[in-house]
């Protein structure tokens, strides 16, 4: 069991309008854990497994993935992700602006453990992030073996 | 290419194949002319055999004659030594003979001066002779055999009979002269026939070799051009396969443009879309301190300010929201086509009078509402296609019908299906309002609508309609006139066929 609010979370969202919107919600929702942001998949890699603070060496966290990311493809990351013993039982919510059922089952196939949508209707999407908050106030995530 | 080889054919092949053809027609008319000359050269030769003949047989008379009066002769004679009756009786009968043998001398040898000049001088010696010889007979039989013989000495038989024999030589030699001159034409005739035949036979060689030839050459053109016509049906092939690939490819990028484009627009328009309810937020509390501040100091609120806070920036907002759902409207349509050209479909025969009915099951409120009919004619024809686009295709058609119907009068709305061939034409009719002839085209291009804009849409329905009938190797148009109504044709195949181009489309992108 572990204090929810050292779960920190891993944003990998390469538009910062988004990125703001997101973390303007998720505090709205009354979630205040830490928010480590990337806009490539490069860093937000290198810092889930590398980094000393990182959740692959320092404790759970909880990844907010976009899939439209400039120097390579969000389901890379998850596949990278849930391919590794470290953090395959990382949570990893997608969220981006494909709603191809092809590509939601694709993420799902590969382990992802929400998918949202981004609405241009902003009251659902604000929505949608504050229930994600709610989700986040209450999920547990496992203590990672040896810490 | 095509046009090169047609010149090819038309210009010198053409003038050999005439010059072979003249070339046969000369040869034929040689032919024909040669067949003339030996059909001439017999009838001269006909003509020959017959004169030698004739002459044979005036030399057989002239024989003849000559041995009567000979027999004659020796009859008289040996009647007068011996009185023997059976010499007497010789002698009447070759007497007897010895004129109609002249006669029929004269008769053969009528068109020739010579021997009827010699027949002349031949008939008194021979009457002369015979009434000589009637006398001796005559006196003998009688009993006066010695005044006979007497007679007989006087009248110098042996010199008339010179006479005669050399007459009658005389004849035959005309006569032969005759025979040597027509033989030298008869061989002649028969030379002149063989070179005829030797010619005709030259000539029929050549023509059948000349044939032979052409018959050679036109079979070797006809394979010739049989061969390039299969190239070129398969050429053909080949090409519109290759654009049918191209057009595939074309359109995939386009849809692919299409996907990412729409795609990628949403992401700023999250942003804005958030943003503006940020801005409104925040509108509302500048409106709440606003509020306040009039209340508790007035003096400090200027009338821009209240207008700005209260009136301004809620509707610029509420311009921002309204653009960019419009947009986000706009964005899913052109998601939704270029999905709608991804999908797979899935052939099945289809009972299509059925498929209309269930369509008009589900728009009978609407019909109901807007108090119109619809009529499914049956029977209608029954395809292999996928349904749920034929389904679209046509819901999509009866929904602009009962959408743009003429108020002015109770709407009525056609269905109906007939076969043409190979396809299946479907119309959907009806007594609305119409379309301009200008719009005819246009109405089917996506966000573009026709007449007055009383009716929700964004001018999706009819290019996502032309999309879906493309998709099933079909076509659609309009027949319509302003305030009279519509019929919209789709024309698709009777069994979907997959095209390669449609194949390609299956793999997932």
């Amino acid at each position: 069991m572990t204090d929810h609010r050292s779960v920190s979370i891993v944003m990998i969202e390469d538009d910062e309008g988004h990125a703001r919107l997101i973390e303007k919600n998720i505090r709205r929702a009354g979630i205040l854990n830490g928010i480590n942001h990337f806009t490539d998949g490069t860093t937000a890699l290198d810092y889930l497994f590398n980094h000393e603070h990182g959740p692959a060496r320092n404790g759970p966290a909880l990844v907010l993935l976009d899939l439209n990311l400039p120097d390579m493809s969000g389901t890379d990351i998850l596949a990278k992700i849930k391919g590794s013993p470290e953090l395959k039982r990382t949570p990893v919510v997608v969220l981006t602006t494909t709603d191809d059922k092809v590509e939601i089952q694709r993420c799902y196939d590969l382990g992802c453990n929400v998918y949202i949508t981004k609405p241009v209707n902003y009251e659902s999407f604000a929505q949608a992030i504050r229930q994600l908050g709610l989700f986040l106030s209450v999920i547990q995530v496992p203590e990672i073996e040896g810490d | 290419m095509m046009g090169r080889v047609i010149r090819v054919f038309g210009g010198t092949q053409e003038s050999i194949g005439r010059l072979l053809i003249a070339c046969m027609a000369v040869g034929f008319a040689a032919l024909l002319a040669a067949g003339g000359a030996a059909v001439w050269t017999t009838m001269r030769n006909q003509a020959h055999t017959d004169a030698v003949n004739h002459t044979y047989t005036v030399k057989l008379a002239i024989a003849q004659t000559r041995t009567l009066i000979e027999q004659g002769e020796t009859a008289r004679r040996g009647y007068l030594l011996t009185g023997d009756p059976d010499y007497r009786h010789n002698y009447a009968i070759a007497a007897a003979q010895t004129s109609p043998e002249i006669d029929s001398i004269a008769a053969l040898t009528a068109d020739n001066p010579v021997q009827r000049a010699n027949v002349a001088t031949l008939r008194p010696l021979v009457r002369n002779l015979v009434a000589q010889r009637g006398l001796s007979i005559a006196l003998t039989a009688g009993g006066r055999a010695n005044e006979a013989v007497e007679r007989f000495v006087a009248e110098k038989v042996a010199r008339r009979m010179y006479q005669i024999r050399a007459l009658l030589m005389r004849m035959g030699d005309e006569e032969s002269r005759l025979l040597a001159i027509r033989d030298a034409e008869q061989r002649a005739a028969v030379r002149a026939f063989y070179g005829v035949l030797a010619v005709a036979a030259v000539l029929l060689l050549m023509v059948a070799l000349l044939s032979i030839a052409t018959v050679l050459r036109y079979t070797r053109d006809l394979a010739n051009s049989r061969d390039q016509l299969r190239g070129f049906a398969d050429s053909l092939e080949e090409q519109v396969v290759e654009r049918t690939t191209d057009l595939t490819r074309a359109n995939e990028e386009v849809q692919r443009f299409a996907y990412i484009v729409s795609h990628d627009l949403r992401s700023p328009l999250v942003n804005v879309m958030g943003f503006t309810a940020e801005l409104e937020a925040a509108t509302a509390t500048i409106a709440g301190l606003i509020d306040r501040a009039e209340a508790e100091a007035p003096g400090i609120v200027t009338e821009d300010m209240r207008l700005a806070a209260r009136e301004d920036l809620p509707e610029a907002i509420g311009f921002i929201r309204t653009s960019t759902q419009k947009m986000d409207r706009l964005i899913n349509a052109i998601l939704k086509l270029s999905r709608q050209g991804r999908r797979v479909i899935a052939p099945e025969p289809l009972d299509t009078a059925a498929l209309a009915k269930s369509i008009r099951g589900s728009l009978q409120h609407l019909l109901d509402d807007r108090g119109a009919e619809m009529i499914v004619e049956e029977p209608m024809v029954g395809i292999v296609s996928d349904r749920l686009a034929v389904e679209q295709i046509l819901s999509n058609l009866v929904e602009n019908a009962v959408k743009y119907l003429d108020p002015k009068r109770p709407g009525r709305i056609v269905l109906r299906g007939a076969r043409e061939g190979m396809r299946a034409v479907f119309e959907v009719e009806d007594n609305g309002r119409g379309i301009a002839a200008s719009d005819h085209s246009r109405i089917f291009d996506l966000f573009r609508r026709s007449g007055t804009q009383d009716q929700p849409g964004e001018g999706i329905g009819l290019a996502h309609v032309r999309a879906l009938a493309y998709r099933l190797g079909g076509t659609i148009d309009v027949a319509s006139e302003l305030g009279r109504g519509s019929t919209f044709r789709v024309n698709l195949p009777l069994i979907y066929a997959e095209t390669k181009s449609n194949r390609s489309e299956r793999d997932p992108a």
